[in-house]
C-alpha cells in the first residue's frame, strides 16, 4: 500500500451512512482509471449497472473492519450520459486502472 | 451415455439438475431447490433481521440442501446528496410531464406516503449490514448482482461460502474470475431488469472461454424459458442456467394476480430496454409510463436516482390498486414461453424433460 494521510474515523456527511477511515493514496492520485460501477436502485429490488472513466485524485474511504476500499474520481471524461455529478466514488474491486507509462 | 443435464455446478452444489432459479419469492426457492434445482433469493431490499428470518425460514423446509442469496452491493456511488437536494435537482419540464401521465391515466396516489427517507442502496452501510447477516448465517451461497469485492470474496471463503457473481462484459467476468469469485453467471441482453448490450448467445461462449483454464463454471442467464434454451445453453459451454422470468407467474409467486395474467399475455416484443423507469437501461413489461416516456415530444429520462423519485409513485399507486393496465414488472425477452400458471416444480420438470428430449434427439440422429 502506497503513503497514507488522514486515518481518522468519519461518520458519513449525511450522517447515517456507514463510518469510515479517509486516507490518500499519492501512488494513484492522478491515474486515469475506468469504473464498472454502478448500485441498487433506491426503492427497488433492481440494481443497474453505470461505466465511468475519470481520473484518481488519491482520496479514499475504507468502510468497515475489512476494510471495504473506494477511491475518489474526478475530470469524468465518461459518465452516463445526464450523470448529475461532478465526482464518484469507486469500489476498488470494480476499478481498472490504466498502465503508468512511466511505470510505477 | 453419460446424463448431460450432470454438470461439475451438479457436483459442487449437490443438486440433481443444474437449474438456478433467482426469484425474490422463498416459497418458489424452496419448491424449486426441493424439485433437484437451485434457488437464490433476492434479498438487496430488505434488512438484516428480515434477512435472517428468510434464511432460518428456507432452512427449515430444505432439508439440507444449499441455497443462495442475492444482494447487490454498490460498485460506484456518487457524492453524498440528500434526498432533498436530489428533489430539488429534478427539472420543471420532468416534473411536469410526470403529472401530466398521472392525470391522463388517472394513477392512483399509493396507498402510504413513501417512505422514501428508508429506501436503501444508497450508501454503503446497508450492504455491509446485510453481509454480515449472511456470514453469521454461514449461507451455503452468495451471488452479488455487481461486483465482489476483495473482502467479501475473503471472509466468505474463510466460512465455506460460495461467491458468484453476475456480468454483463467478459472483462467484468475476467475481473471476478481473477478475484476468486467460485460461479460466473454471463447474463445477455435478453434478460430482465438491468442488463448489458450482449445478447445471451454472444456472452455466454466468451465468458465460458475465460473461464476456461480456471474451471470456474458458468451459469447462462438472459431469456432463458425452456429445455431448449438449458440445452443451448450447455451446448454453449456453460455448466447451468440462471432464470429469473420463469418463475414470477408461477402457483407459488407471490405476484399479484393481475400482474401474472400480465406477464402470461406478454410476448417478447411486450419487453421494452429503456432509462424511464430508473434511469439506468433495463427490460421491464410496456406500460403507459413506457409509452409517455418514448414520444418524441416527452423530456428525457434523467439519470438516478432522480428518475425513480418520477416513477415511484406511478408504479407504487398502480400495484396497491391493481391497476393491471398500468403495472409494469421486470421480465426478460424468454416470457414468451411463461404461458400459464404453473407450480415451480412442474415447471422444472418441465425444462428438464424438454432438456433431455433435445439430447436424446441428437443422439438419435448420430445413430441414424
Amino acid at each position: 500500500m502506497s503513503s497514507t494521510a488522514s486515518r481518522q474515523m468519519t461518520r458519513a456527511e449525511n450522517g447515517d451512512g456507514a463510518p469510515f477511515r479517509a486516507g490518500f493514496d499519492a501512488a494513484r492520485a492522478g491515474r486515469r482509471a475506468e469504473c464498472d460501477g454502478g448500485a441498487a436502485v433506491a426503492g427497488t429490488r433492481f440494481a443497474g449497472r453505470q461505466f465511468f472513466a475519470g481520473t484518481l485524485t488519491g482520496d479514499y474511504r475504507d468502510f468497515g473492519d475489512y476494510p471495504w476500499r473506494w477511491y475518489l474520481m474526478n475530470s469524468l471524461s465518461h459518465a452516463p450520459q445526464g450523470y448529475p455529478h461532478a465526482t464518484v466514488w469507486c469500489e476498488a474491486g470494480s476499478l481498472e486502472i490504466e498502465e503508468d507509462p512511466g511505470g510505477e | 451415455m453419460r446424463n448431460p443435464l450432470h454438470t461439475k455446478l451438479c457436483d459442487r452444489l449437490g443438486i440433481e439438475y443444474p437449474i438456478v432459479a433467482f426469484t425474490h419469492c422463498k416459497d418458489v426457492a424452496v419448491a424449486v431447490i426441493n424439485a433437484g434445482g437451485f434457488a437464490v433469493l433476492g434479498e438487496a431490499m430488505h434488512p438484516p433481521e428480515h434477512i435472517a428470518a428468510d434464511i432460518r425460514w428456507i432452512r427449515e423446509r430444505v432439508h439440507g440442501k444449499p441455497f443462495g442469496i442475492d444482494l447487490v452491493l454498490p460498485a460506484s456511488v456518487p457524492e453524498e446528496k440528500s434526498l432533498e437536494e436530489l428533489y430539488a435537482m429534478i427539472p420543471r419540464a420532468q416534473r411536469e410531464y410526470t403529472e401530466m401521465i398521472k392525470q391522463k391515466y388517472q394513477v392512483p396516489d399509493p396507498k402510504e406516503k413513501l417512505e422514501i427517507s428508508n429506501w436503501g442502496g444508497l450508501d454503503q452501510k446497508r450492504s455491509l449490514d446485510q453481509l454480515e447477516v449472511l456470514f453469521d448465517e454461514k449461507v451455503p451461497v452468495i451471488a452479488s448482482g455487481l461486483g465482489s469485492p476483495e473482502f467479501m470474496l475473503k471472509r466468505a471463503h474463510q466460512l465455506g461460502i460460495q461467491v458468484w457473481g453476475l456480468v454483463g462484459k467478459p472483462r467484468q467476468a475476467k475481473k471476478q474470475i481473477a478475484a476468486g469469485t467460485d460461479v460466473i453467471i454471463a447474463q445477455g441482453y435478453d434478460a430482465a431488469g438491468h442488463t448489458g448490450n450482449i445478447g445471451t448467445f454472444s456472452i455466454v461462449p466468451q465468458v465460458v472461454d475465460a473461464a476456461r483454464s480456471s474451471g470456474v463454471p458458468v451459469l447462462a442467464a438472459g431469456g432463458v424459458t425452456t429445455g431448449r434454451h438449458l440445452a443451448a445453453a450447455l451446448a454453449l459451454g456453460a455448466d447451468g442456467v440462471w432464470t429469473g422470468s420463469l418463475w414470477l407467474a408461477s402457483r407459488e409467486s407471490d405476484v399479484n394476480l393481475p400482474m401474472k395474467e400480465k406477464l402470461i399475455e406478454s410476448s417478447a416484443d411486450d419487453t421494452s430496454y429503456s432509462d424511464c423507469i430508473s434511469g439506468y437501461t433495463m427490460r421491464t413489461i410496456r406500460c403507459p409510463w413506457h409509452v409517455e416516456w418514448s414520444r418524441e415530444d416527452a423530456p428525457r429520462a434523467l439519470k438516478p436516482p432522480l428518475q425513480m423519485l418520477l416513477s415511484n409513485e406511478y408504479i407504487t399507486g398502480a400495484n396497491d390498486y391493481l391497476r393491471k393496465d398500468l403495472m409494469t414488472e421486470a421480465a426478460g425477452q424468454g416470457i414468451d414461453y411463461v404461458t400459464e400458471m404453473k407450480p415451480a416444480r412442474q415447471i422444472l420438470s418441465d425444462m428438464v424433460e424438454e432438456a433431455l428430449d433435445v439430447f436424446d434427439r441428437f443422439a438419435a440422429d448420430d445413430e441414424g
